[in-house]
């Protein structure tokens, strides 16, 4: 059975949103890539090949705000939690009229009146205390169970996740004990 | 609701936004959120009818019916520009906006 609030293909299908370059960092392709959650609906990342995240998007089937549980969730996955802020988490309604004839006749003959909710995280750049440029990353290694946000700068040609850099840490530790 | 500075809503969405009210014969009305006095009126229409939040999306396109009611219709699309337009695009070949249309001759 699927969870409440789980968007269906067809929807998915018209909500997505492929191409883009990314914005001011590197001007290459952006991937758009679907990520593990345990969150009902669906999260997609968009990032350059390097790992710059341009936006990441939330999709839930649902009448209800899903921000609040998206922030509580990327607030787990991010490292510092506080690059996670309410005012960067913008929330749109995605009806059916806008989403093509299919997704306009599923959406009407399902649920009529009831729109699918995104939800977006953008998080522009920003300066650290040092005033050197930092930029938020994603590391996507399929060894993790959710995608890892971290603020880096976007100069780094090799960074590593926090989650990497800890599980290296252990490692090396077993391996010289 | 617009902004002057977002290609989202300048001149993408004033454009259709034109063109829908046209199609359906009735004035548009245009907000920019750069302008204190349309600012405070675009806060409101966002949050009793539209997508709010603390620094909500634009371009927000709403229809307003004789009787008060209020639809909210598209908010842009923060992936990009094309996805936007695409989605006026989609709103122009959709059943809605064809009903509306028999409605309006009828």
């Amino acid at each position: 059975m699927k969870r409440r609030g789980a968007v269906p293909r067809v929807l998915l299908a018209a909500l997505a949103s492929p191409g883009g370059t990314c914005y001011r960092h590197c001007n290459r392709p952006i991937r758009t890539r679907r990520v593990p959650s345990r969150l009902p609906g669906a999260l997609f990342v968009r990032a350059c090949p390097s790992g710059v995240v341009s936006v990441s998007v939330y999709f839930e089937w649902t009448r209800r705000d899903p921000s609040r549980s998206l922030q509580s969730a990327l607030e787990r996955w991010t490292t510092p939690r506080s690059l996670v802020r309410w005012r960067d988490l913008r929330l749109a309604t995605r009806h059916g009229p806008e989403l093509g004839r299919t997704a306009e006749r599923f959406l009407a003959s399902a649920h009529p009146g009831r729109g699918v909710r995104a939800v977006y995280w953008r998080v522009y750049p920003f300066r650290a205390r040092d005033g050197t440029e930092r930029r938020l990353f994603v590391c996507l290694r399929r060894s993790h169970p959710h995608p890892v946000f971290f603020a880096a700068s976007p100069q780094a040609t090799k960074w590593e996740c926090p989650t990497c850099s800890r599980r290296q840490a252990r490692r090396t530790l077993r391996s010289s004990g | 609701m617009l902004a002057p500075w977002c290609p989202h809503c300048v001149p993408l969405s004033v454009r259709h936004g034109r063109r829908l009210a046209t199609r359906l014969r009735v004035p548009l009305r245009l907000l920019n959120i750069d302008r204190r006095r349309e600012e405070k009126l675009a806060d409101r229409m966002v949050r009793l009818h539209g997508d709010a939040s603390p620094d909500y999306l634009i371009p927000q396109v709403f229809l307003e019916w004789s009787d008060g009611r209020v639809d909210h219709l598209l908010t842009g699309f923060s992936e990009q520009v094309t996805r936007t337009d695409q989605a006026w695009r989609d709103l122009f070949g959709s059943d809605w906006l064809r009903s509306m249309r028999g409605e309006g001759r009828s």
